[in-house]
């Protein structure tokens, strides 16, 4: 472009207009992608690499994770739906499609010469309004059993065959109840998630316990022990050279070995206060005792615990320490002097399990368990990674409501009534920006268009039936997507997170009008995602 | 003495095409025949498992991590296991969205097929065929082994993974949980480990990543970590031609320059070792001009070219403690190379060791003038005096250490015609020519085995075992005789401060990304502060 044409105010708008069509289309690329995602009824995606790896799923994240996105405007959107996912574990699809819809109708208006500022605004306007209807959908809950599987069933059918979702809904609900303490955060990372190959994956199941994925290493301890006390520590009974200055060009082969043999009776005598505590605790009961540890353990410890007929586990993952004392009781030790009974936890069963190269312990009927462990099952590397992120995103929907203390109607029941709402408030707004306000509310309609047509519905047909049943009903009205019919969801308990939703209807807005005013595009686009 | 494993972890794409020579030559040394006794212990770089199916596997003790794009054909599963594509999914629509299957070339190929044991016949266009370490790699790998990196395409300008930071990132995300969690299942499956190698690309965000690896591996695990932070023989853009394209490659040189410093300081934190290797001259700003190595021709610019000899340079400074023998380990060499503090040496290698056919090694060291190895770490020059050193030479044949007595004649004037086997005459040749220096030889008998898909670049002047020849019958080298050392002196404070004032004269504002990413100015100076004190341990002269 010729220096002349930069002063020319209507090449400015050109241009604008040029970078405009250029994120639309960008946005239109991404909503394509992914709409076909959405909801209980879309399409499960199955990519195949160049060099055979395979990867399973139906989730917007991860799927954003595995695309190659090359267009900035789309990974803008896309990094604002991966930060959806961050925040809450869920809604990176609808963030996709929203994105896309608000600018799709924004292009509508700007075509017939609306300038983007006055769109934003309007958006600005009605985002607020959207957020008030979505507090008056708010169905508060009580943090009880029921209550919880509603919304993880949901969560999880949208990522599972409902047959294991089932499974999986009861597995992450009893997991995360067996955790939590009234008026605490729950730390979800006190539910361990273990993978193990298996014909089928609905004998996914809830341990409550501790499963690991590692054994004893020994060949003559004990597979299998009942009653047993066990002591959780990260102490190194390794022996490990710890001297600085070694030297191999002055010291003899002897030397060496004396230096050996000091280090060596430094661990032995570790090895020994564990033993005589087992001794003390043990000999004459029908007890036993197991340690577990977060160090190494060489084989002359092994040698000398297997000969006292104790397990012992070397190299237990760090985050297992915690899992354990709350699984079992008792303390994560980092010494063995003053060891006593007090510090040792409890389960009733201790036993290992070998398949293949894998070996995993499983240590459980304990008697209060504050951890627990999701065993996964799969046939295949790529069904397990899929079911992992499935639990994953259960465990958060039902933390999130934990935390929410409610739950919103799913089924594209809010979006229905919030786009009804914004209407009726439309009406209310005087000038142009109104205009953004209607736009708005027509681009929520993207969520129960997309569930309806993923099911084998017409879009328009199933709106305008569910615009007038949600007018006659004071209820929540939602999409049925096995009779195309109105329902309340809450008959069919279908519930969404609040925050999800309120996340969503907050950086949709942001993303959506920084793409509109394009002359700030990249910056402003930026700086919004962090924080 | 039970074996001493070692577990290796590769990190970057430079660094994996030193790793796939590396593993070739592993492999490729196996013996299946029973007939041959190695020297090393396999099982200290290898371990046996099983898969799913009860099949028997041996597979490097590694973990590797290159960005999304770069295997090509390689699955991340390791290739053990052929991926199976049909699946019964219970689910409604399903949509396949396949790549384009990655094609094998030529060599691929024929090690899938019946025709694998034929490679060593054949002629293959390497130089054309390889477009990534994955074209020329023999072995398959533990289901453990391949990591991905998604966040970065590999080859991507717009959003390449060149800062430090961006690589600090990766490892506080999701990928390095998984990683960790790899490590330790490596580690709970040895019973008497010596220790980590690490090697590392340090001149893009790998250097972050390596670097938050390592010291999670400090923090973590008592055990030695003897890192090789390494830089490409060159870089695309190397060699700009427009003024646009040199400001474009003085920035890039500027990054890459500060993250070899970052990665510099840091490992003089935490690792217990470190040597830094590139077989340019320079390594910074630039790689410069290759290193020459007599009877050896190579092209910088081929990856598969350079990363051969730093692979076989890593293999052999490795035989020193990984000989069934088991006299050394990682332990010992960090333990006497690292005094005072000096915990960053300089590697230095020789290929061939150019020998005669028709000559004794009495007659070769006594008459050779140059040193018998060149230094691989940048900007090095290695001291002859004062110095420390642990030297590996290997497959120079006890026949060739002097002549009989009968036939000595002036040998036998030389004191070193009293050494009875070549390690004691290597020893007596070191004490001559370094003064005031500790010099620890290991040998190992078998040379450097050359097999397909080793690049070949030897000089037409050799003989089939890696000697100069006497004749002009052209063979092809099979294998040849190999020196590499690690040494360590006062002449390493030059190769820190030649670091320190090159990247001193950058000016950090203008590289916003860094500070983009997290990195702020005062940490930058205080971290090349850091990199000037560490310097200090190498000034004061020391007393043997
Ligand atoms: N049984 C159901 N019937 C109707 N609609 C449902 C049902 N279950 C879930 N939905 C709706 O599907 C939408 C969620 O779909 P989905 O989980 O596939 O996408 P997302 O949450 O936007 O993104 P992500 O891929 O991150 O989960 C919500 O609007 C929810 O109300
Ligand atoms: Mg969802």
């Amino acid at each position: 472009m010729s220096a002349i044409s930069l002063l020319n105010p209507k090449a400015e708008f050109a241009r604008a207009a040029q970078a405009l069509a250029v994120n639309m289309s960008a946005a239109k690329g991404i909503q394509d992608v992914m709409k076909t995602n959405l909801g209980p009824k879309g399409t499960m995606k199955m990519l195949v690499s160049g060099a055979g790896d395979i990867k399973i799923t139906k989730d917007g994240n991860v799927l954003l994770h595995e695309m190659q996105i090359q267009h900035p405007t789309a990974s803008l959107i896309a990094r604002a739906s991966t930060a959806q996912d961050d925040a809450t574990g869920d809604g990176t699809t609808s963030t996709v499609l929203l994105i896309g819809e608000l600018l799709k109708q924004a292009d509508i208006y700007i075509s017939e010469g609306l300038h983007p500022r006055i769109l934003t605004e309007g958006y600005d306007v009605a985002r607020n309004k959207a957020l008030e209807i979505l507090e008056t959908m708010k169905v508060p809950i009580e943090i009880k059993r029921e209550n919880l599987l509603d919304v993880a069933r949901t969560s999880l059918k949208t990522k599972v065959h409902p047959s294991l979702a089932d499974v999986l809904t009861a597995a992450c609900v009893d997991a995360v109840l067996a955790i939590r303490t009234p008026d605490k955060h729950v730390d979800l990372h006190m539910v361990e998630l273990m993978e193990m190959q298996h014909k089928t994956a609905t004998e996914t199941t809830l341990i409550k316990g501790l499963v690991m994925d590692h054994g004893a290493r020994h060949p003559d301890m004990p597979k299998r022990v009942e009653n047993a006390y066990i002591l959780t520590c990260n102490v190194s009974l390794e022996y490990e050279k710890t001297e600085v200055n070694s030297g191999f060009f002055y010291k003899s082969a002897e030397d060496r070995e004396k230096l050996i043999a000091a280090e060596r009776d430094f661990i032995d005598q570790r090895v020994k206060k564990i033993i005589a505590l087992k001794k003390k605790l043990c000999d004459g009961t029908n007890k036993t005792f197991v340690v577990i540890n977060q160090k190494g353990v060489d084989p002359l410890s092994l040698d000398a615990f297997a000969k006292e007929g104790i397990i012992a586990l070397r190299r237990a993952k760090r985050r297992n320490m915690e899992r354990l004392a709350l699984a079992c009781g008792g303390t994560a030790m980092n010494s063995v002097d003053d060891l006593s009974e007090e510090h040792l936890g409890y389960a009733g069963l201790v036993y290992e399990h070998i398949l293949g190269e894998d070996k995993y312990t499983f240590v459980e009927e304990c008697k209060n368990p504050q951890s627990v462990t999701i065993l996964i099952k799969g046939p295949n590397k790529h069904t397990l990674t899929q079911i992992k992120d499935a639990v994953r995103d259960g465990l958060r929907a039902i933390n999130n409501a934990i935390e929410d203390k409610c739950l919103v109607p799913g089924a594209g029941a809010f979006e229905i009534k919030a786009n009804i709402e914004l209407q009726k408030y439309k009406d209310s707004v005087k000038g142009k920006s109104r205009l953004g306000i209607q736009a708005y509310a027509e681009a929520l309609l993207v969520i129960p268009k997309t569930l309806a047509v993923n099911s084998g519905y017409d879009a328009q047909d199933t709106i305008v039936k569910l615009q007038e049943e949600s007018r006659l009903s004071p209820d929540p009205i939602g999409l049925d997507l096995s009779t195309g019919e109105a329902i309340k969801p809450a008959d069919l308990g279908i519930y969404d997170n609040y925050i999800v939703k309120k996340q969503i209807l907050n950086s949709c807005s942001v993303i959506a009008s920084n793409l509109l005013l394009v002359d700030e595009i990249m910056r402003a686009g930026m700086s919004s995602l962090k924080g | 003495m039970s074996t001493r494993e070692i577990l290796t972890l590769q990190f970057g794409h430079y660094s994996n095409y030193v790793g796939a020579h590396f593993w070739n030559i592993q492999e490729l040394g196996f013996d299946y025949t029973g007939t041959v006794k190695a020297e090393c212990n396999h099982d200290i770089l290898y371990r046996e498992g099983q898969t799913a199916n009860g099949e028997v596997t041996y597979t490097p003790r590694l973990l590797l991590a290159d960005l999304k794009g770069s295997l090509k054909t390689l699955p991340t599963s390791g290739g053990l296991e052929e991926p199976r594509v049909e699946e019964d999914l219970p689910w409604h629509t399903v949509e396949r969205v396949e790549e384009p299957t990655a094609s094998k070339n030529e060599f691929l190929h024929d090690i899938d097929g019946e025709n694998s044991s034929n490679i060593n016949n054949k002629e293959y266009n390497f130089e054309q065929d390889v477009q990534t370490w994955t074209d020329y790699l023999y072995p398959r790998f533990h289901p453990r082994s391949v990591n991905v990196i998604k966040e970065y395409q590999h080859g991507n300008e717009n959003e390449s993974f060149d800062y430090n930071c961006s690589g600090r990132e990766i490892w506080k995300s999701n990928f390095g949980d998984t990683f960790s969690d790899k490590i330790r299942k490596y580690v709970e499956e040895c019973d008497s480990m010596q220790g980590f190698h690490v090697n590392f690309d340090c001149t893009d965000g790998f250097s972050g990543l390596a670097l938050g690896c390592i010291e999670h591996l400090a923090d973590e695990y008592n055990k030695v970590i003897l890192a090789f932070p390494i830089i490409a023989s060159y870089f695309s853009d190397n060699n700009p031609s427009t003024e646009d394209e040199r400001e474009k490659a003085n920035i890039k040189d500027s990054v890459r320059l500060v993250n070899v410093a970052l990665s510099i300081e840091e490992l003089s934190q935490h690792s217990a070792l470190f040597v830094p290797l590139c077989t340019g001259e320079k390594g910074w700003r630039k790689p410069g001009a290759p290193r020459a190595f007599d009877y050896i021709n190579y092209k910088p610019e081929q990856y598969y070219h350079s990363s051969a000899l730093l692979a076989s340079a890593i293999d052999t400074l490795s035989h020193k403690y990984r000989h069934k023998a088991n006299v050394h380990t990682m332990s010992d060499i960090c333990a006497d190379m690292t005094g005072y503090g000096r915990k960053m040496a300089a590697a230095s290698f020789g290929m061939p060791v150019a020998l005669k056919e028709s000559e004794y090694l009495i007659d070769y060291l006594n008459t050779i003038s140059k040193p018998l190895y060149k230094s691989i770490t940048p900007s090095c020059k290695i001291a002859t005096d004062k110095i420390f050193q642990l030297i590996t030479v290997r497959g120079i044949p006890e026949s060739y250490l002097k002549a009989p007595m009968k036939e000595a004649k002036d040998q036998m004037k030389l004191a070193a015609y009293r050494c009875s086997n070549v390690k004691e005459m290597f020893e007596l040749y070191f004490q001559a020519n370094n003064f005031l220096s500790a010099t620890n030889v290991t040998v190992s008998e078998k040379p450097l085995d050359l097999k397909t898909p080793f690049p070949n670049i030897f000089s037409d002047c050799l003989n089939k075992y890696g000697f100069v020849k006497d004749d002009t019958v052209v063979q092809k080298v099979e294998s040849c005789p190999v020196i590499a050392g690690f040494h360590n002196g006062n002449f390493m404070s030059d190769v820190i401060e030649k670091l320190h004032r090159d990247v001193s004269r950058i000016k950090f504002a203008k590289l916003h990304k860094f500070r983009e990413q997290g990195l702020e100015e005062a940490d930058y100076r205080e971290c090349l502060d850091r990199l000037s004190e560490f310097k200090d341990n190498y000034e004061d002269d020391f007393e043997l």
